[in-house]
């Protein structure tokens, strides 16, 4: 069954259309948008590079965590209720964009991603907090840069027709 | 004189062969602003790093020093990528950027601070917290704050004012 009709009536609403139209609570929603996801992402990067031992070397990984996370979890709920936002404004051209997809798809492996860490790795982490970091730890920290690096490059790029 | 050179640049990043590969390419504008948007993020994050821990409301377990130290090589990461890629998308438009008035008061900002970055911010984020009062570290923190937001804000706004 095609999406479509789903996302025309979406993008139709009443409140999609205002939203679309209105020239401070569009730009201000779009900026919220880009704003907290830039700080999200960086607290993951911190964490990553933590984990590939670039920074915080003396710093456990554990301490790292608890105090990146906390800003990066509710910078990450402003990213995704405004990206949400964002989506109804124009939801049947953002389907059809290819970047969007490929957007939609890292953002999913990055999710799989970090839920492979928090099973996997995360329970045993007091073991190897202040030593080198297991092989499989550094290749989930190695992905999450790219996947990331990824979810930004096309979210920024599907505002270009191409 | 100097509008001679203007002239001769603004000529040379519309129509010269050497900056062809972003002026003729469909893909370079959208892959020169996501590099953009990472250096950004960059910049942005750890800068708000360095701050929450100024305001003694995050990051409390580390101190400021530390923060600083491991932190600022990666702003200035986050800072060269933005700024050669910002220099690399005006100069596909000149003319465009040179006449928004929010691309104007965003390079006024931009100025700004990265002159209070350099002088004032680094000192500070170098130093424990406690050594000043906390309105003091709050209005410190405050002017960095507002300066960086203030230029991605007004980075934002070229497009739609």
């Amino acid at each position: 069954m095609s999406p479509l009709p789903i996302l025309n009536w979406l993008q139709n609403t009443n409140w999609a259309t205002a939203l679309k139209e209105s020239a401070l609570v569009f730009p201000l929603v779009e900026g919220s948008h880009i704003l907290s996801l830039s700080l999200s992402v960086a607290m993951i990067v911190m964490f990553d590079l933590r984990l590939l031992r670039v920074t915080f070397r003396t710093q456990s990984v554990s301490l790292m965590m608890d105090e990146l996370m906390q800003w990066a979890l509710p910078g990450f709920c402003i990213t995704f209720l405004t990206g949400a936002l964002l989506f109804s404004t124009e939801a049947v051209r953002a389907w059809e964009s290819p970047f969007f997809r490929i957007k939609l798809t890292l953002l999913a492996l990055a999710g799989i991603n970090a839920l492979l860490y928090r099973y996997r790795y995360q329970p045993k982490m007091a073991e190897w907090d202040l030593t080198a970091t297991p092989a499989g730890a550094r290749v989930i920290a190695a992905l999450s840069l790219i996947f990331w690096i990824g979810v930004i490059t096309c979210g920024r790029t599907m505002a270009y027709e191409l | 004189m100097l509008q001679t050179y203007v002239d001769r640049f603004v000529y040379w990043c519309y129509y010269s062969k050497d900056y062809a590969f972003v002026h003729d390419s469909k893909l370079a504008i959208p892959l020169l602003q996501s590099l953009h948007l990472i250096g950004i993020m960059l910049l942005l994050g750890t800068t708000v790093i360095l701050n929450l821990r100024l305001l003694d409301i995050g990051f409390r377990r580390l101190p400021l020093p530390v923060l600083s130290e491991q932190l600022w090589r990666w702003t200035n990461i986050g800072l060269l990528l933005a700024t050669v890629s910002g220099i690399m998308v005006f100069m596909a438009d000149p003319t465009r950027y040179a006449h928004n008035q929010t691309f104007l008061r965003k390079m006024v900002l931009f100025c700004l601070a990265l002159i209070y970055q350099f002088t004032v911010f680094r000192k500070v984020a170098s130093q424990d917290p406690l050594v000043r009062s906390k309105a003091q570290n709050g209005m410190l923190a405050a002017l960095s704050l507002c300066l960086w937001f203030g230029v991605a804000w007004a980075g934002r706004g070229i497009a739609f004012f």
